[in-house]
Order: structure tokens, then sequence, then C-alpha cells
């Protein structure tokens, strides 16, 4: 048995040794360095004095994302991560969740044999891990290394600051811009064969809905996708300057002058259900909202068998439908419409998107890494304008030649050219963007479009630069509410959430009347109130004043 | 012999009930192995049934280059074949002995095992104690604790039971131990069982992703199953997506993305066809009359 | 040498011998079963402190020896949670269903299959009939959402020509419907896999039984009755007591996939659900082992009256 052991132990041995020659004489046989980085790294060696240089020495730490669904790629294995392990001598080794992320950490940590960097959701868990002592602070590192500093900025580095006032996290898909997709994708065919009528006001989506539903009986009027995602959208549409999230399952608290309220009494979350009620029974709205598996949903758009799509992010399947249906059909296809809204309201102050300028989430260096500050230096690398480009377009050379002024890439002809090249090569590397930059990611790729004919864009983009991006609003002093699983705000947290997701199913689906929707949402307050939730409430609007403490607002 | 009309008809149901199960059976099986066949971006536009659309290999030619699959299918075979053995060899001799009413503290024992079945230290324990004995992250991991099944134990026993006295008995007065008596007349006796929990236990072994997932981090040990249930995994929409704001649901997406479901399907029929494999060549020995036939020599 | 050893113990049986005496006397017996036994006692016992998490608030940075121990909090928290009796009432409903007819339906599948003459008709279906236990509750239950759906959904649309129904029915919305859809479902899944074990049972049947009681004019049914039930019974016992044992683990996977919608919480939330989304998902370790401790005591209780019960036929498990 133990021999059986060591030959395993061997093998991978055998392994990791051929990947660091193959790595050592790809950095050999390369030659180009751009002068970019050059320029970076010895600006700060030099003002720092003793900071780390990537590419000098070899750099191998573990990586492990805390995602069931996530599978690290083998490093080195795709063009993006092979040019990095030639060139900057870095190898990393996936540290796998095997399907199991939150037994497997919590395994780890009894053991106190914790990866080298974590990549996870910010919140409780990172703040128990900080609470231990098992992370490494990044207070002494942000000074010599430029990139983090530069691009998210003081205050989303305040921002993500925990309690004893250091920096633990580095965040992913940081930004100090707009961005997102959430909104309303449209049927361009039936939309058209309608006479294309206004989708301004609620009411005017109301009309289409029925009419939808006379001609075509085959199509979903509104498809809101997956667990009645897109009904959360919606609330966007009563309310000026409302985002979704107030009264979205991770908030469930409604800013009403000082404080955060109950979200079961408010007035637009309400009318919202109402509404959706009124949608549900006149059959002009997904009838499988609560059960449809995702490719369900993916089906009918893609099959052009829904017209009107609201979904947090419906531009992903939008893209692929259109240009399936286009194919077909030049007629056909989707299109984006601004942002329905109630009569009355100001539709320039509808978001139906939110966004935080912290991003999505983070990597944590932990102790048990020999050297973080050399890891802090790749990630800093990784998240600069070089290593943006190669992780996300590849090494230079392939999609991209040079840069400009501004560092953005200058994209060859082979990137509209090659999209199946292009594209496979960004499915290879999508899973390990890690520390991506919104701001240098999303306006390099405008300035890029912005030089294409008007047939040569992207679909995708185009509707990103005339509508999304100006309709997402930004809820940065709305992160970090949620208290940890185990508290007792924790608990309740916990509770109130089961009434919000039962009260919010049963108005949509077993509502009868306007009525029923409304005493369904009043016996929800009063479980709620029951399990604790004034107490919940309260915990959220003091986290919510010292966001905006740290923010200065 | 002539059959009753009563028995005609009996048999004519039983036929029919079982051709139309089978086909109940099949169906999803044979969709998922069409869906594997299929061009990943025309199978999203559904209304794939018993025949490939857009006929390709290219899910597969994934699969394959995939070197962590490949190793991943090693490794699971290595585990079932090793596992299936040491397990199934070590649970007979232990349900030998708890299957004589001589053995002394036979009753105790029992309940001891039983208890097992009920009460467990749950995972952090466990996995303290994997990891003092130097079994984390080993092949072993996935072979060693699971070793004595309680439950294989009691389904043996009650097999064991069953074969009629005398023959162990004239086997004794013959000269054989204890010993003798299982491995001579008892175990030859017992080809029904032994095939049934063989098989039990090399569908435990193959589909389990739980134990590599908690017990082993390097991805270069982990069996074919584990990796499946990560790639299905992204075909669940997670809690944590609900806890997201609109933008960064959009990255996430993104990175889920990736997979298609074709070619989670062909990672599937990878995945399963060779566990598939072992019950039909098992059935030969559940042919009737083993007990019989050893009676009258 | 042992046969010796084995003789010489026939002749001092009438002496009575001492307990250490009969031990020794079989100690190629005691051989077989201690070592299991201690490897049972090393991968289950040593771990089993583990339980005592129930009686702590357990945290995984300080471990069993930091966390403060606070008696029997967890307990009053979980029989007092409002959700209890509503979990333990879907529990006993589920699992008693799945029981009455998940349990005899693989019986029934291995008689069936039992009278089947054609070999390769009998071992096709064999065969294919196992195929489901291999596919994950992912896939089924999105083929169960999509046949179910009511948009073009297999069975709707089946309904509907059928003129039974007029509008497509909701399914997995509807309360009532959810127990059915589970079992259905579950019995489909595993019913043939469950019925490999009856089938080995089948195979030790004396045909020679068959041959003399159609002689004497039996029909099939009969048989059946009279021969191979009987036969199979020890193992049939078996499997029951264990089952009932089992009865609280109600199903996890399939419910948390088919039951995702939340109008149906009140009829499918059962025990290892409500422990994963309350404790296992929040790091409530000590929730989850104090409810997971209850499921355990309740199962032992029933196992033993089960077994209790099943001692009058001669097959007992202990």
């Amino acid at each position: 048995m133990k021999n059986g052991k060591k030959a395993f132990g061997f093998g991978s041995a055998l392994l990791a040794l051929t990947l660091a020659m193959t790595g050592c004489t790809g950095g050999g046989g390369s030659s180009t360095v751009s002068g970019e980085a050059k320029g970076g790294e010895g600006g700060t060696a030099e003002a720092a004095g003793n900071a780390y240089v990537l590419g000098e020495q070899p750099l191998e730490f573990s990586f492990y994302g805390h995602y069931d669904w996530y599978t690290m790629p083998n490093w080195g294995e795709d063009k993006a991560s092979e040019w990095i392990e030639a060139n900057k001598k870095v190898n990393v080794v996936p540290i796998s969740s095997g399907g199991n992320a939150k037994q497997k950490l919590s395994t780890m940590i009894v053991s106190g044999e914790l990866p080298d960097v974590i990549w996870t959701e910010r919140g409780a868990d990172v703040e128990s891990l900080r609470k231990a002592g098992a992370l490494v602070p990044f207070d002494d590192y942000l000074d010599k290394y430029p990139n983090l500093k530069k691009w998210a900025g003081q205050e989303t580095i305040d921002m993500l600051r925990s309690e004893d006032g250091k920096l633990y996290q580095f965040p992913n898909w940081y930004t100090t811009q707009p961005n997102g997709n959430a909104g309303y994708l449209v049927n361009k065919k039936i939309y058209n064969d309608l006479g294309a009528p206004s989708l301004e006001t609620t009411d005017d989506l109301y009309d289409y809905l029925v009419q939808v539903k006379d001609k075509y009986p085959d199509v979903v009027p509104l498809e809101v996708g997956q667990s009645a995602g897109g009904v959360d959208i919606m609330t966007s549409a009563f309310a000026e300057n409302r985002p979704y999230q107030y009264s979205s399952l991770s908030m469930k608290a409604i800013p009403s002058g000082d404080t955060l309220t109950s979200v079961f009494t408010d007035d637009v979350f309400r009318e919202t259900l109402v509404y959706a009620n009124r949608l549900y029974r006149e059959k002009l709205m997904s009838q499988d909202a609560f059960t449809q598996p995702l490719e369900q949903v993916e089906q009918k758009i893609i099959t052009g068998k829904a017209a009107v799509y609201v979904a947090s992010s419906p531009t992903e399947f939008g893209a692929i439908g259109n240009s399936i249906l286009s194919e077909e059909d030049p007629e056909a296809g989707y299109i984006m419409v601004w942002p329905v809204h109630k009569e009355g309201l100001d539709k320039n102050k509808i978001f139906p998107g939110t966004y935080n300028q912290l991003g999505w989430n983070v990597s944590v260096i932990t102790k048990s890494a020999k050297d973080p500050e050399a890891i802090f230096a790749f990630l800093d690398w990784l998240t600069g304008p070089e290593g943006q480009r190669i992780s996300m377009w590849g090494p230079e050379g392939l999609y991209w030649d040079g840069v400009d002024e501004e560092e953005a890439p200058k994209f060859t002809e082979a990137f509209t050219t090659d999209t199946k090249g292009r594209d496979e090569l960004m499915n290879s590397t999508v899973n390990l963007q890690w520390v991506g930059n919104t701001v240098y990611v999303d306006n390099s790729k405008m300035k890029f479009e912005s030089t294409l004919p008007e047939d040569k864009k992207s679909w995708e983009t185009k509707w990103q630069s005339e509508i999304t991006w100006k309709t997402q609003y930004d809820t940065t002093e709305f992160v970090n509410l949620n208290p940890a699983g185990d508290s007792s705000e924790g608990i309740i947290e916990q509770s109130v959430g089961e009434i919000y997701e039962k009260a919010k199913a049963q108005a949509i689906l077993n509502a009868g009347s306007e009525e029923e929707v409304l005493a369904i949402l009043d016996q929800a307050e009063k479980d709620a109130q029951q399990v604790g939730y004034a107490q919940l409430l309260e915990y959220k609007t003091q986290k919510w004043k010292e966001n905006l403490e740290k923010l200065g607002r | 012999m002539k059959q009753s009309a009563g028995d005609r008809t009996l048999l004519f149901i039983v036929y029919a009930l079982l051709a139309l199960m089978a086909f109940f059976s099949f169906y999803p099986f044979w969709n998922a192995a069409v869906i594997s066949f299929n061009n990943g971006t025309d199978t999203m536009r559904g209304g794939i049934t018993f025949w490939p659309r857009s006929f390709t290999l290219e899910n597969y030619a994934v699969v394959f280059e995939d070197s962590r699959l490949i190793n991943g299918f090693v490794i699971s075979v290595l585990r079932t074949v090793i596992g299936t053995l040491l397990s199934i060899g070590a649970t007979a001799i232990f349900a030998y002995g708890m299957s004589k009413s001589e053995l002394i503290g036979r009753k105790g024992y029992m309940v001891f095992c039983i208890i097992t079945m009920y009460f467990s230290g749950g995972l952090i324990p466990t996995f303290l104690l994997i990891r003092s004995l130097d079994l984390f992250n080993s092949f072993w991991v996935m072979v060693i604790p699971g070793l004595i099944s309680v439950w294989n134990m009691i389904i043996f026993r009650t097999f064991f039971k069953g074969i009629p006295a005398g023959l162990e008995e004239s086997a004794k007065i013959d000269g054989c131990s204890n010993w003798g008596v299982l491995f001579r007349i008892v175990l030859p006796l017992s080809g029904p069982v032994i095939a049934t929990l063989s098989l039990f236990t090399a569908v435990y072994h193959w589909n389990d992703w739980f134990t590599p997932s908690i017990y082993i981090s390097n991805a270069d040990l982990l069996p074919i199953q584990t990796k499946l249930q990560q790639i299905l995994n992204s075909n669940i929409m997670s809690e944590q997506m609900a806890q997201m704001d609109s933008a960064a649901q959009g990255r996430m997406g993104r990175m889920k993305a990736v997979t298609t479901k074709s070619l989670s399907m062909a990672t599937m029929m990878v995945a399963t066809i060779p566990i598939l494999c072992v019950y039909p060549f098992l059935q030969k020995y559940f042919v009737k009359g083993v007990l019989v036939g050893s009676l009258k020599e | 040498m042992q046969n010796t050893t084995h003789r010489v113990s026939i002749e001092k049986t009438k002496a009575k011998p001492s307990l250490l005496k009969r031990f020794g006397r079989q100690w190629d017996l005691q051989l077989m079963v201690l070592p299991p036994l201690l490897f049972i006692f090393v991968f289950s016992y040593i771990p089993m402190y583990g339980v005592l998490m129930a009686f702590q608030d357990y945290s995984l940075f300080e471990g069993f020896a930091g966390s403060p121990w606070v008696g029997f909090k967890h307990f009053e928290m979980f029989f007092g949670a409002p959700e209890f009796w509503t979990v333990i009432r879907n529990t006993v409903v589920i699992s008693l269903l799945k029981l009455l007819i998940g349990f005899p339906a693989p019986i029934i599948l291995a008689l069936l299959l039992n009278e089947v003459r054609n070999r390769v008709f009998k071992k096709v279906v064999q065969t294919i009939s196992y195929l489901p236990h291999f596919l994950s509750w992912v896939i089924v239950s999105g083929f169960v959402m999509s046949m179910l759906s009511t948009e073009n959904g297999s069975v709707n649309m089946l309904l509907q020509n059928l003129n039974l129904i007029k509008e497509p029915i909701n399914f997995l919305s509807l309360p009532e419907y959810f127990w059915t859809i589970l079992v259905t479902t579950g019995v489909w899944k595993e019913i043939g896999f469950a019925s490999i074990v009856y089938l080995a049972a089948i195979a030790g049947v004396d045909p020679h039984m068959h041959e003399a009681a159609a002689m004497d004019g039996a029909g099939k049914l009969r048989q059946i009755f009279s021969i191979t039930l009987p036969a199979i019974m020890p193992v049939v016992i078996v499997f029951l007591i264990l089952a009932i044992g089992n009865l609280l683990s109600a199903g996890f996977e399939d419910i948390l996939l088919l039951g995702s919608n939340p109008v149906l919480r009140d009829v499918g939330d059962v025990l290892d659900t409500y422990v994963y989304r309350t404790g296992i998902q929040n790091n409530r370790y000590s929730y989850a082992t104090a409810a997971g401790l209850f499921k355990s005591l309740l199962g032992v209780l029933l196992l033993v009256g089960a077994n209790y019960a099943a001692r009058k036929s001669g097959n007992s498990l202990w």
C-alpha cells in the first residue's frame, strides 16, 4: 500500500518537474518582453527598493476557487497561462473544490492547511478567516505595486478593508464606472410584426404582452427567467432611482430616510408583485417561472419563443439567439429597449441593473503562503493592463499587437475575422479571470468597437453602450449588509429569507386577486416580525451607516 | 408441459409491463447519449429526442483531449477494481464469522456494528482521523475507510444462513476448519450474492464523488465522477448567485457558460458507460440452481 | 492439526468449559470477526466524539477543545423551530410513501423477471432497468421538469390530446402533486438496481420445487406465492428492517432539486433538507449535529422496534 501511494506521489512529482522544465525552455525561447512591462516593473522596483520582481525567481502557489461549480483549468494548457508560465515563471497549482466547496473549505480550516490563495465571495467566510488570523494583510504591498491602487481607487480599497482597518481582499471586476447587462430584451421580429408599438411604460408593456398572446399562442409573452428573477428586476420600473436589489432576497431592506425598513410593507415591492401576479394569472408571463431549469429559458430565447425577456443578464442568451435567428432571417433577432417605467416617472431615473465598485468577488492570501508578497505582486500584475490583455485576449501577436497611448491593445484583423479561434481562446481563459479590471477591459473593448463599421459591431457591446451601461445603479453603499450565518442575526436572516421566498412565489403563483397578493405580504410581514425581522433590519442599518462613513457620503 | 390459459395471459401481461418499463428507463439515457453526439449550439435550441440533429464527435474530442479527465478515468478504474476486490473479500470473511450461531459475543458484535449505521462522528473528526492516519491526499483514502461495509456484511450473512447446515457439517466432519468451509463450500455456493454485492460495491466506488472531493486536493488524483459532479454543478443556479448584483451575476454566468450541455452529456457518458458494462457480465452468476446442483453431488 | 482440536472440543462439551476456554476453541472463527471489528472501531468509533459538537457552539477555528459548551441549546432551538412539526410530518409521510410503494416495487420486478423465459429479453430488460440509477439527480430532475412543463411538456401534451384536461397543469407548482411526483421518480430511478439483490435471492430457489408444484396443477401465480416468495423472505425481511430504521431519511437531493419551488416547501421540507439549509449552509455545525443526533436516535428506536417484530419470523438482525 505504501508503495502504491509513493508511486502516485512520484508520478505527480515527475509531472511537476516536466512542467517546470517546459516552463524554463519556453522562457528562454521567447524574447518578447513588452515595453510596458519593463517600465511598470522597473518603476516600482526603483520606488520601493526591495519590491518583488516577477519573473526573476520562479513562483509557485496553490489556488482554491471556493465554488461548487468552479474547476480551475490546468495551468499552462491555454495560451495565456502558458505565456505567463514561460515569461513570468509563475506556476499556479489548482486545489479542487471537488464540487463540494463548503465542506472542503471547512476541512482545510480545521486541519490548518489552507491553500495559498482562496478565491471566494466577500463577506462572512472571509471575515471569519480574518478573525482567526489566517489571512495576510496587503497594506504593506499596496504602495510597492501600482496597479490595484491605481485602477481600483482609494474608495474601493477603503470599502474592502476589514474591521481592523487593514486590507485583506483583492477584488475581482472592481470598477469605477457602471457596467452590467440587466434590462429588457425584445424579440425583433414579433415587435415589428406588431407594428413596433411604444414600450415605454408598464401599461405599454402589458398591452404589448396581451397582443403577443393573442397573435402568437406558442410564444411566451414575458420570460422572467429562472426562479422568476425577472420579476425582481421589474421592481425598478415602479419607482425612480430604485435598484432592484432593495427588495431582492439578498437585501430584503428598503432605505427610507436613514434607516432600512421592511420589504413586505414596501409599496414598490407590493405594486410589482401585484403587476406580476396579474401577468401570471392572465398567462402573459412564463408559467414555469419557479420550476424551469436554466436550459429551458435558454431554449426559449434561442428559438425566438419569447417576446420579451427581462433578466439580470439577458445579453448572454440574447447574443447567441440573435446570431442564430438573424442567420435564418435577417429580420429576426433581438433588440433591447430602454427600461420600462410606470406612467408618470422619469424614464432617465429607471435603473434595472445594479453594480458596485467592489465588483464580484475577491482573492485572499493566507498565512500558508511562503511568499505572500510575491503572490500579491503577481495578482497586481495580472490586474494591470499587461496582465489583463494577456489573460483576456492571449499573448501579444495573436489577436492584438502593441498598445496605444492609453495602454489599450491594438487589436489585429484576426480579432474580427478569426472569431472561432478568438472565442476558443477566450473560453479557455475565462476561468482564469480572478482579478478582472472592469474599467481597463471595458474601455479597451469599447474603444475598439467604436472604430468598427456598424455591421461589424458586436451585438452585445452595442446594447451595452446604448442602453445597459447607462441604466445600472451603483449599490456600493449596500455591500456586506448580511450577517454571518451562525450569528443570531444570521439565523433571523435565514428565516426571513424563507418567508420572503415563499411569500413571493405564493403572491405570484397562487393569489387570485390584488387583495390576495397584499394579504399574503401582510401575513409574511407578521411572520417575519415574529422571527425577529426588526433586529435584522437594525443590524443592516448599522452596517449601511458604516459603509456610508467609509465612502464619505 | 402445456401452459394454462391463465398462465399465458399472465405471461403476456408480464412481457408487456416489462417492455413498457424498459422503454421509460431507457429513454432518458438514450436521450443523453444523443445530446452528447449533437452540436453544442444546436442542442440549446432544444427538441432533440431520439436522434442527433446535427451530428458531431466534437464533444468527445474535447473530453478525450482533457488530460485530467483521462487521468480521472484511470483513477476511477483502479479505485473500483482494487476497492471492490478488497472490500468484498474482507466483508465476506467477516460476514461468515458473524453468521455462525456459536460465535461467542455475536449479539454484542452485531449491535456494535449496527450502531455505526446510525451514529457517525461527522465530517470534521473523520477528516482529522484520516489525516492523522496519513491517508489524506492518498489514493488509498478511497479504498481503506470503506473496506468493511456493515450493510454488505448483513446481506452476506443473510445469504450464508440460507446455505443448508448439512453441507457445512459434512465438510467439517471431513476435516475442514471454519476457514476451509468458507473457502471450499460457502463461497463457491454464493455466486449470486457475491456477484450482487460486488456490483453494488463497484457501483458505489465508481459513483462516489464525495470521498475524494473532501480527502483529495490534488487534481491529478481525482476520479472522473468528482469532475463530472463539478461540471453538473455548473447547471444548478447557486445560492451565491442570488446574493450578487446583476453585474456580478453576468460575470459568473459567463464563467459557467463555458461548458455546454452537450459537453456535460459527453462527459457523463464517458463517466458512466464503463460501469454499466459490469452488470451484463455478472448476470451469468444469477443462474438458478447453483445450490441444488451441489447438493445432489 | 485443527482437525484434532475440533475433535477434542466435541468431547469436552459435556464439562461446560469456561468462557475463556470456549473462546480459545473457536479462535479461528473469532479471527474472522475481530480484525474487522477493530477496523470498525478505528474508522467509525474513534471519530464519534464528533457528536459532542451538538452540545457546543462549535467553531472551526476553535476546534473541539476551544469551543464553548452550551448544553441542550441547539436541541431546544431545533425542537422550538417554527418549521419543526411541518418538517417531521413531511419526513414521515414521504418516507412512508416511499416505503409502501418503493419497497415492494423491486420485489415485484424481480418476480416478473423471473417469469420471463426468453433469455435475451430478460437480460436486456434487466440491464436497461438499472440504467436510471446511474443518472445523477441533476439530470433526472431536469428531465422530470421538462416532462411536466406547462410549455410543451410531454405529460401535459398527452393529457390534452386525450382531452383529459383543457389547460396545462403546473405540476411542479402545486403542492398536491409533489409527493406523487417524488415517489414515482424515486421508484423509477431505483427499481431496477434494487431488484438485483432479489434476483440473486431467487437464483437460490430450487427449480425442482416449481416443477413439482406445476405437476400438482399449481398456476404461475400460486407458485410465486407459495414457493418463490417464501424462499426469498429472509432477504426481504432483513431489507425491510433496514428500511424501517432509515425511515427518517426521506430523501435529500431529489427533494432539493424537484421541490425547488418555494411554494412546495410546506409539503417538501424534510429533516435532511431542513438541516442542510439552516445548518450546513450557514456554518451552524452544532445545530446540524444536534438535528442529526435526534434523527439517529429515532432511527435506532425504529430499528429496534422493527427487529423485535421480525424476531417472530426468525429473521432478526441480532
